[in-house]
């Protein structure tokens, strides 16, 4: 290293042009990452700032006010928001639908993606067939593929009732009841979700050393414990990337809501985001969108906190025993 | 790797091939009805397997060519202008992004990093109503004052051109991993050899980084391809649509029990949104597991 600086030191003195003066200057060299830190992220985050921060902040904003339709003028008016949240059933009965709903997907989506992607890590002959088999519906559209299910579950012609039709029972207004309604937005949902939980599982169990079941095999474990004692803890940090973003995108499902149900019958299969684009986009009652915009982004925080917390406790604890077992 | 026979792999076959069919199965009845005329359509009761009597290939002309229609070709080069604009800007900010906060030392770095990873929690849908007025009051465009009145960049390509790309932060995020693993020494030793910091960033650092950046690519031009509620919020007018907003549009619009719903052509135009992405997918598929499985997400 020092060689070197000796070796540029000795160079001809380089002809005086403007950068190259900034770049042999003593402020310049010494706070060189920062300067090059600063080029690169300066805009960047300028243009995040309008983009996405301060739409983000303006919705927290919004929940104070009453602003109906975007031509009147804002009027503060508290925490008014807020308390009809809570007081009129339609938001807290979104909101709860947008968690069971979401906490049944994702449960599903992880467990059916877990089992599928410990098939998919078998040295089976087209793998590559299958994977793209069952990622096919994660690329797809989802207003494209709504469309289907909507082609399948039409109370008239539709295909599921056709059948039915045709085995002498009656059909079934599926979209126009609220189970039903729910159980199509779940399938919809798994349908959809299933092939990209099963690849990221998959990664993580290709991400897990080999050497280590090799080494357990050699102490004499056979599968089901090279199962529990190697892959098991091996996966653990994709663990917590699955089920956080998992839960995080499922109680924001809303396409298929919009284009499965429509929210009805009656209002009775809405969900929160659902509930906050009608309010934003049809009735321009933008303060209750904000407020309710809140609501969600505080579930979502609980959740991420409750699961980081657990998260860590686990590790913390793995970690004492360990330190146990060694000083034992 | 020796294969073998043990009963497991005989039932991994079995419920990969048909569960795998399962899901597939909506997209082949997609092709099927592609077939068929609206005429057609209307008229069978339809089954499980719809086969046209009378199989045309109109609604695929008008998918390619724009026979027929010719907003759908307009609607395709949205479509695709927008993807590769978002893209670039995507990989190019997770990439620099990474870079700076996994290499370059300066005070508060990672106090900013963690303020960004955690607006990465806000959920997306609480920034739409706010971006909708943002947009409609941007100072001095679409006949506006400064924060009065007019449309503002509502319903222009504006629309697409500011608001789509900001900073990738998970892509940020990934890259930053990934570049973590890669040894300083070799930055060292390219600056020893004359190399400008933007010479490393791009001959040096990029290349060794491509497959999460593929990952990154995949990921990123699948989310604006398929993104139909930024047109369909904030644009009009015919000629910004992109495939799939003309695709939602055309749905709202079957639920209109005046006019007869061309559902064969919808459902051609949502496979025309659909395969592009299937054959990246097909293609560039070993980099996404290896993308995830090489940077190590841990959480």
């Amino acid at each position: 290293m020092s060689k070197q600086l000796i070796l540029k030191t000795d160079a001809p003195p380089a002809p005086r042009s403007g950068v190259r003066r900034i770049r042999s200057s003593v402020f310049y060299r010494r706070h060189k990452d920062a300067i090059v830190a600063s080029v690169i992220l300066g805009p960047m985050l300028i243009w995040w700032l309008v983009v996405s921060g301060f739409p983000t902040l303006f919705g927290f904003f919004l929940g104070f006010f009453e602003w109906i339709g975007v031509t009147n003028a804002p009027k503060f008016i508290g925490f008014k928001n807020y308390v009809r949240f809570f007081q009129d059933s339609v938001y807290y009965l979104a909101l709860w639908r947008a968690i069971w709903i979401g906490l049944l997907v994702t449960g599903l989506t992880i467990v059916g993606g877990f089992a599928v992607a410990l098939l998919m890590n078998l040295p089976l002959a087209g793998k590559g067939l299958y994977r793209t088999m069952w990622y096919i519906p994660v690329v797809t559209s989802v207003v494209a593929t709504t469309q289907i299910f909507n082609i399948f579950l039409d109370a008239n012609n539709g295909v599921i009732n056709n059948i039915l039709k045709s085995l002498g029972k009656e059909p079934i207004l599926w979209q126009y009841s609220v189970g039903w309604g729910v159980f199509w937005i779940v399938v919809y949902s798994i349908w959809k979700g299933i092939g990209g939980t099963a690849l990221i599982w998959l990664a993580g169990l290709q991400s897990v050393d080999p050497v280590m079941y090799e080494a357990a095999a050699i102490d004499g474990a056979n599968r089901r414990q090279q199962f529990w004692h190697v892959t098991i803890p091996g996966i653990k940090p994709i663990a917590t990337f699955v089920v956080i973003t998992g839960l995080i995108g499922a109680v924001q499902i809303y396409e298929q809501v919009i284009f499965i149900t429509g929210g009805g019958p009656f209002g009775q299969t809405e969900v929160l985001v659902y509930r906050i684009l009608r309010d934003g986009f049809f009735d321009f009652n933008l303060g209750m969108a904000g407020a309710s915009s809140v609501v969600l982004a505080a579930v979502v925080f609980i959740f991420t906190v409750v699961y980081f917390r657990y998260a860590t406790e686990n590790e913390r604890n793995e970690r004492k025993k360990a330190k146990g077992g060694r000083t034992a | 790797m020796s294969r073998q026979w043990r009963p497991i792999h005989v039932f991994g076959h079995v419920v990969l091939f048909f569960g795998g069919l399962a899901l597939v199965y909506p997209i082949l009845f997609m092709v099927m009805t592609g077939f068929m005329t609206a005429e057609e359509y209307a008229g069978t009761v339809i089954g499980p397997f719809p086969i046209a009597k009378d199989p045309t290939i109109e609604n695929f002309m008008t998918l390619v060519g724009g026979a027929g229609d010719p907003l759908v070709r307009l609607y395709f080069l949205n479509s695709i202008l927008r993807t590769a604009y978002g893209l670039v800007w995507a990989v190019l900010t997770a990439f620099l992004g990474g870079y700076v906060f996994s290499r370059l030392k300066f005070r508060g770095r990672d106090t900013l990093f963690l303020v960004l990873l955690a607006t990465q929690m806000v959920p997306p849908v609480v920034a739409i109503i706010p971006t909708f007025i943002e947009f409609a009051r941007w100072p001095l465009a679409g006949g506006n004052y400064i924060f009065t009145g007019g449309e503002g960049i509502l319903d222009s390509w504006w629309v697409y051109l500011v608001g789509g790309p900001a900073i990738n932060i998970m892509g940020t995020f990934l890259v930053k991993q990934s570049l973590e693993k890669v040894p300083f020494e070799l930055d060292e030793a390219a600056k020893i050899d004359g190399a400008g910091t933007f010479r490393i960033i791009f001959q040096i650092l990029m290349p060794l980084q491509f497959p999460i950046l593929a990952f990154i690519a995949i990921t990123t031009s699948q989310a604006i391809w398929n993104d139909w509620a930024t047109p369909f919020f904030f644009t009009t007018s015919n000629e910004l649509q992109t495939l799939p907003a003309a695709i939602s549009r055309m749905s709202s619009l079957a639920q209109n029990p005046m006019g007869l719903p061309n559902y064969p052509l919808m459902i051609t135009l949502g496979l025309g949104i659909t395969i592009p992405m299937l054959l990246i997918f097909f293609f560039f598929q070993r980099y996404i597991v290896q993308g995830l499985a090489n940077t190590g997400i841990k959480g």
